[in-house]
């Protein structure tokens, strides 16, 4: 069930109806409404998958449990652990399998070792990446004492199946989350409101900005040879805006559908592309899962104590495993490599929170906010691309430069037309973020006027003929 | 919980009544104009009586070339052919046609040889370009007589146009901005409805071993097409395109056919598998006018 989709819009009309029907009842129904309609939108995909989850929740629900009354430390230790083995095995046998038999294969086809592929048609479950993480966090934090595990299975199940960020996050800490299921909705007319406010910008960032720009994106990635420099780079930039008008349109709609229910989730984006170095893109950028590699991959490494070749390696080490993180291929490694090595001269240098405590930007810092972008560009090539070979090719034949040429983006009609929505699109998009930002504001807030505005892009500007699926549920 | 009511209220009903104008504004815009076939039917084209019309797909559209098999025949025709339409389509334009009060003595029909036996039951991806024309019956009554999300979001533009035009927005919605600044703008076809594709400097080796197909005419459509044209005193005409790699073979005696499947010998005379070049186009509506001589009779 896509956000996008006329199947999401009556699911939802009807669970929120019936969810603050209930209100008056008690929370436990409203989470018990929660659980049975966030694993419907999850059967809605393939309904076999359910039982994942639901091991999932019960996995670490029972660790939980175990972990509170446990206080030896090296039982403790254990039962972590098998938490760990248990998620990162999910993971590891869904995602990851069929890449490392081919990876095994081929290194071994490189010394001239012919072997047989044994990989099996393994299916990849959406949302597998967050809702582990999601989990497991839970068990890390209960045993490191900082979460107090709750007693209601329900809670937990609705915690960790909510259906508003299930599939593509944001990747929600059980102590910002759960605690919301154990207290009181009450109905807040302006929350709701700035809900739906946030939908609409959402669903305009999603439909209209990454949609649009995937018909260009699509076609050149799909054949890349064949087209002049100045056309690649365009297409590389649209690359940009169409994984973040996906990626944070979703998030922004999930928080805008949290908020229906009277749930508060935790911002994912802050206008990324307006930063200015690379430290500063990863505090806007897909803020959940950097924060969650932080507090559980690079703190534990050591983070930035010790000496140089430590921090160097620890950073390195969570930019990799952030890149395997969204899938099983050598792209998403070069592409963590890239943010890696543009990291840490600014860590080497001490410069890499110059920017925590400043939001707004100042005209002088543009040229910087532009070389951010273009850097991050750049790897997004590889982030794109089928393979390393493709987008190496792809960066070469920009540097080769081959012309000026536009013709892509004009040579018909249907390319003029594609190109103006894209232009204006972008141009509302950016203006609108700009402000935002300039007012020390964490999101888009839309009004009465400019909601309409906006509802109204969508319906004339959007792709709904063949729409695209959301980027990050691959991952 | 009534505040919210009451804003939401208000979003909606603010964006359905400026969308649903906008959108209406759209459909009329474009039913003023000559952009796709429908409405040049109805704008573009001033005469009534015709000799002879011809129906299709994109190989009606491209192979019979109305201007020539005119000047050859000294008779009155007109391409109303829509690319990539079944004949399920093709019977939608010819009620429209006949809608407009114009008349014709001959129909040709010149669907893709495929569709002359396909039995599938669905909405055609270009019906939208009836879309202008939702508020006449036989247009609605079209769209609601297929199921599917395309089909209901057609048929009920008729209440709620913003359904259609946003569905189709690139298809509907940007034309008929074009179409207010420019009326006359026709959708790749010219004044008598015909579109080619260039030539393509091909070798013009002669095509040997063609395959064959059989053609048995069994299309449901094609028989209301028939019971139509009976009806109106048309005879209809089922015209089998040229293709390069088979030829057609046809035993039905119901239909009255011209079997071009052949005629073309030279691979230089086709742009692919179906559809000719400019000069393949000249010479099989050359041939096409001696054929069709008789039936003018």
């Amino acid at each position: 069930m896509l956000f996008n989709s006329l199947d999401f819009a009556i699911f939802l009309i009807i669970v929120f109806i019936l969810y603050w029907l209930l209100s008056k009842k008690s929370i436990g129904y409203q989470n018990l409404l929660i659980l049975v309609a966030s694993y419907v939108f999850y059967a809605w995909w393939d309904w076999r998958f359910l039982s994942l989850i639901v091991f999932s929740s019960l996995a670490d629900y029972l660790v939980a449990m175990y972990l509170k009354k446990e206080e030896r430390i090296t039982t403790r230790k254990v039962l972590l652990s098998v938490s760990i083995v248990f998620n990162l095995g999910l993971l590891g046998f869904f995602k990851y399998y069929n890449f490392f038999v081919d990876s095994w294969i081929s290194a071994w086809g490189s010394f001239g070792v012919t072997m047989h592929e044994s990989t099996l048609n393994i299916i990849l479950p959406v949302g597998i990446s967050f809702y582990t993480f999601q989990t497991l966090s839970y068990t890390i934090d209960v045993y490191r004492k900082k979460l107090e595990p709750t007693s209601s299975l329900v809670q937990f199940m609705a915690y960790v199946a909510f259906f508003p960020q299930l599939v593509a996050g944001p990747i929600e800490r059980a102590k910002n989350l759960l605690p919301q299921f154990q207290k009181t909705r009450v109905f807040n007319s302006e929350a709701v409101m700035s809900g739906v406010y946030l939908i609409i910008w959402g669903l305009f960032k999603k439909v209209v900005v990454a949609d649009n720009c995937a018909f260009f994106v699509n076609q050149i990635f799909d054949s890349t040879t064949g087209h002049s420099s100045f056309e690649l780079i365009i297409v590389a930039v649209l690359f940009g805006f169409q994984i973040y008008g996906d990626f944070s349109g979703y998030s922004d709609i999930a928080i805008g559908v949290a908020r229906l229910f009277g749930f508060s989730l935790m911002t994912n984006f802050l206008f990324p592309y307006f930063s200015r170095d690379i430290a500063e893109f990863w505090r806007r950028w897909h803020i959940s899962l950097s924060t969650w590699f932080r507090d559980y991959l690079y703190i534990p490494l050591g983070g930035s104590r010790g000496g140089r070749y430590q921090q160097i390696r620890n950073v390195m080490i969570v930019f990799l495993v952030s890149g395997f993180w969204h899938g099983a291929n050598w792209t998403f490694m070069v592409w963590g490599c890239i943010h890696g090595l543009l990291f840490l001269p600014l860590l080497l240098s001490n410069t890499n929170r110059n920017h925590v405590v400043e939001t707004h930007m100042l005209w002088r810092q543009v040229p910087k906010t532009v070389l951010t972008f273009a850097l991050v560009t750049v790897a997004w090539v590889f982030f794109r691309a089928d393979s390393v070979q493709i987008a190496y090719q792809y960066i070469i034949d920009i540097l080769t430069f081959s012309g000026w040429s536009l013709e892509l983006f004009y040579k018909s009609s249907k390319m003029i037309l594609f190109s103006s929505i894209i232009l204006v699109s972008l141009v509302v998009m950016l203006v609108f973020e700009f402000i935002t930002l300039q007012r020390n504001q964490r999101e888009v807030r839309l009004n009465h006027y400019s909601g309409i505005f906006i509802a109204l892009l969508i319906v004339f500007m959007g792709v709904f003929k063949n729409p695209s699926d959301f980027i990050y549920f691959q991952f | 919980m009534n505040i919210f009511l009451k804003k939401i209220g208000i979003l909606v009903i603010s964006v359905l009544i400026l969308g649903n104008l906008l959108s209406y504004l759209s459909l009329w815009a474009l039913r003023q104009g000559n952009f796709y076939k429908p409405s040049f039917l109805v704008n573009g084209v001033t005469e009534t009586d015709f000799d002879y019309i011809v129906l299709g797909a994109s190989t009606g559209l491209t192979t019979l070339d109305t201007q020539v098999i005119d000047s050859l025949t000294h008779k009155n025709g007109i391409n109303l052919s829509v690319d990539d339409t079944p004949i399920s389509s093709q019977y939608l334009m010819l009620k429209h046609f006949l809608a407009e009060g114009k008349s014709t003595k001959i129909c040709v029909l010149a669907p893709s040889i495929t569709a002359f036996d396909d039995q599938t039951n669905r909405i055609n991806a270009n019906d939208y370009r009836f879309l202008p024309f939702i508020d006449r019956s036989y247009v609605s009554d079209y769209f609601q007589s297929y199921s599917g999300t395309d089909a209901r979001l057609l048929s009920n533009s008729r209440y709620l146009p913003i359904m259609g035009v946003s569905y189709y927005n690139a298809e509907v919605f940007y034309p008929s901005i074009l179409s207010v600044f420019q009326p006359k703008r026709r959708n790749r076809f010219d004044a008598k409805g015909n579109y080619t594709y260039p030539f393509k400097n091909s070798n013009a080796d002669l095509i040997e071993n063609r395959n064959t197909i059989r053609v048995e005419f069994q299309n449901t459509d094609l028989k209301k097409i028939k019971s139509l044209c009976d009806k109106e005193g048309i005879v209809l005409l089922c015209y089998i395109s040229p293709f390069k790699t088979a030829k057609v073979n046809t035993s039905n005696s119901i239909y009255n056919i011209i079997n071009h499947s052949d005629k073309l010998l030279r691979a230089n005379y086709f742009y692919d598998d179906i559809h000719v070049t400019s000069i393949g186009r000249q010479l099989i509506s050359e041939i096409f006018a001696e054929d069709i001589r008789p039936y003018f009779n």
